[in-house]
């Protein structure tokens, strides 16, 4: 099949016109990586190069291996389990917005409920509210109710901001999946909790596991509400980053690395499932 | 298909459980030990290390030392306030951070009277009374800005010039010669973002050239100061815009010679003690005007034990704790503590020259802006917006500091502050002319 179209297209483009359209795509698909890779690279040299490296002039491309900078970071008082916190914050934040999103997800796109416009805008609101805006009262509320200072208070916090995304996206993600197939369950016998869970969920699986993935992030990236309602039990983001932009270049680029290494690895674990966040099929 | 249904179920439940630990482990984490030291200072993350390890590490109690952005600390004091349950044992700050804090803080007269012996400047007591007549801070450790030169700088500067005692014409003649000689400016600025390049207004030029911060701030004095500054602008690096430490271009060469707050040039000096020189900045037709920082230790009426709090701001100011500090963050002690031989070379080269700018002949001491509160930003933009309009964009000047002028008169009224040095004290109000 692929052939015919080949000698097909072949016989009315010019060869000269698909060599350079080859090429502008090749071109593209370079620059795109370079866009993404290369501040990421710039970062890791950097963060294993000695200060005077990093300071000096020209910039080097190869790393000159001195953990000097880095190992500051493993022996600055708290930094592991601030890290430790920034997980386990990120993953009840996943695991919360899920856990609310998903329902509510299915909910838009299966019923018809009164309101259901307006809900769809309503939850997109929690986001038009700058974070410093409503840190001052919710910090006021979290000292009274004694919600301050725990993990799980931030993780709520941070499931606010990141549930618009996955009730939005689990939403577009079960309206892709044919209803009849849930009725061709019923007809066999299920009910209808029985069908969700074993026709939708194993199809929608991999979204949800990607607007998981979504939830994970904003937690792991959000300063302002983590630096107010945590004391003791700080989360990396909100350790590290107000220290890093006063720090001298070379401990700016060791934090970058430390703050975006977990990050990176835990994307690279789950990638196959960020895919289908944007429809590529994974079955 | 059955697999993938299985692995993904797995990861789901393992992920449930883990968010189940981890609920306990955060619920039970809560509230460690060690009292909340909740600063503005010491941010960087050596210098926080370095308090911690070097400072409080002494105290003998365990002590939280946690360094902030302006907006958290202030936002975390405010909630702490309202709902009347605090964690915040000490804060540490600027003299500004603390001046909207006044009625929420305790009295440290009793702090105060132990430090009988230290001897702290009584410019410094004043201030740290707030306008009231207990002690609202203690005064804590204190810094400046000062000029600083690469050695490679020093063949160029115009002859018969004394480096201890320039004058803005011999600066402008100096850059102009680097850039003349090494093809590009060598002269910088902290102009960018996170630069302070405001304090060299309102601390340096308008002293220097005015006598004066707020009154003459559209005098014909100014005028002319302004005109210097374009001079000035014209021979030094275009890329100052985007300066936020001048350690930075100092160390990679890019510029030479840079004004800076000395705690922003110690990476610079630590790093390449022998390449570099620090002198005091230069005179105009007023004198040589200059900005002492202060920074304090206050408690708060939330604290959770005033006693404790107390206890850990006399630690602070023993003289042994003071040149700790001085080793850790490169801000310089307000008693007369010993200085030891062996400091780092940023202490030594920072410290000579803040002493030959304060102890200089024709110091001109200009203090932050005080009595502003919160209005302090807008406070400082009236000076970087001038430079912009001015320098940046050549606008008239005359237009430009009319302009301006409105704007600050009307944040003076809106604050009803009083001037402060180098303006003469007024009554009500400070007056801009």
């Amino acid at each position: 099949m692929s052939a015919v179209t080949e000698t097909e297209a072949a016989a009315f483009v010019p060869a000269d016109a698909r060599r350079a359209g080859r090429m502008l795509n090749a071109a593209i698909i370079i620059l795109l990586c370079v866009w993404v890779l290369l501040p990421i690279y710039l970062v890791l040299v950097n963060a294993l190069s000695d200060p005077q490296t990093v300071t000096g002039w020209p910039k080097h491309f190869v790393p000159t291996f001195d953990l000097g900078s880095l190992s500051f970071f493993i022996s600055y008082a708290g930094v592991l389990k601030a890290l430790g916190n920034s997980v386990v914050v990120a993953v009840l934040t996943m695991v919360l917005s899920l856990g609310f999103g998903a329902p509510a997800g299915y909910a838009l796109a299966r019923f018809d409920f009164p309101g259901k416009g307006v809900f769809r805008l309503l939850v997109l609101m929690t986001r038009a509210f700058p974070l410093p805006l409503l840190a001052l009262p919710l910090a006021v509320m979290f000292i009274r109710t004694g919600l301050d200072d725990s993990l799980f208070g931030l993780a709520l916090v941070h499931t606010t901001l990141a549930l618009p995304f996955s009730v939005l996206i689990t939403a577009s993600l079960f309206s892709g999946i044919p209803f009849e197939l849930e009725e061709a369950a019923w007809t066999l016998g299920c009910t209808r909790l029985q069908a969700v869970r074993k026709v939708v969920l194993p199809l929608a699986l991999p979204g949800i596991a990607a607007s998981g993935v979504f939830a994970f992030v904003t937690s792991w990236n959000e300063v302002f509400a983590a630096a107010v309602l945590t004391i003791r039990n700080r989360t990396l983001t909100a350790f590290l980053i107000q220290s890093l932009d006063v720090s001298p270049l070379p401990l700016k680029f060791a934090g970058a690395a430390v703050l975006v290494l977990p990050a990176l690895i835990f994307l690279f674990a789950v990638r196959k499932y960020l895919f289908s966040l944007w429809g590529i099929a994974n079955r | 298909m059955l697999g993938k249904q299985f692995t993904l179920r797995g990861a789901l439940s393992a992920l449930a459980v883990t968010a189940g630990l981890s609920a306990a482990f955060g619920a039970g984490a809560a509230r460690a030990d060690g009292m909340l030291f909740w600063s503005t200072q010491a941010r960087p993350v050596e210098e926080a290390q370095a308090v911690r390890e070097q400072v409080l590490a002494g105290f003998g109690a365990p002590v939280d030392f946690q360094p902030q952005d302006n907006g958290p600390f202030f936002t975390r004091i405010q909630a702490e306030l309202e709902s009347g349950k605090g964690t915040i044992a000490v804060l540490g700050g600027l003299h500004a951070d603390f001046s909207t804090l006044v009625p929420n803080m305790i009295d440290l007269d009793d702090v105060a009277g132990t430090l009988g012996d230290a001897h702290i400047s009584q410019t410094f007591t004043g201030l740290s009374k707030l306008g009231t007549d207990h002690y609202k801070y203690i005064p804590w450790m204190q810094a400046s800005y000062v000029m600083a030169a690469n050695k490679k700088a020093l063949q160029y500067l115009p002859k018969g010039a004394d480096i201890n005692a320039l004058t803005y014409d011999q600066l402008i003649e100096w850059a102009k010669a680097m850039k003349d000689a090494t093809g590009s400016p060598k002269f910088g600025l902290p102009a960018g973002p996170k630069g302070l390049l405001h304090r060299f207004f309102q601390g340096y030029a308008y002293p220097s050239f005015t006598g004066s911060v707020v009154t003459n701030f559209r005098s014909p004095e100014a005028v002319a100061m302004w005109d210097k500054l374009k001079e000035l602008w014209a021979v030094a690096q275009p890329a100052s815009t985007n300066y936020g430490f001048m350690q930075e271009p100092l160390l990679t060469g890019e510029v030479w010679v840079a004004w800076e707050h000395t705690s922003r040039l110690q990476d610079a000096f630590n790093k390449m003690p022998d390449d570099f020189v620090a002198f005091p900045a230069p005179a105009g037709p007023q004198g040589r005007g200059f900005m002492p920082v202060l920074t304090g230790l206050a408690v708060l009426k939330t604290a959770p034990d005033a006693a404790e709090s107390k206890k850990l701001i006399s630690y602070l100011m023993k003289p042994e704790s003071q040149v700790a500090m001085l080793k850790a963050t490169g801000f310089f002690p307000v008693t007369d503590a010993k200085l030891p031989d062996d400091m780092p070379a940023s202490m030594r080269i920072s410290g000579a020259a803040i002493q030959a700018q304060s102890g200089a002949k024709d110091a001109v001491a200009s203090l932050l802006p005080q009595g502003l509160g919160e209005l302090g930003g807008r406070f400082n933009k009236v000076y970087t917006d001038s430079f912009q309009r001015i320098v940046l964009a050549g606008q008239p000047v005359k237009d430009v500091l009319d302009d301006e002028a409105k704007v600050l008169k009307s944040i003076m009224d809106e604050a009803k502050a009083p001037c402060w040095a180098p303006d003469k004290p007024s009554e009500g109000t400070c007056p801009v002319n």
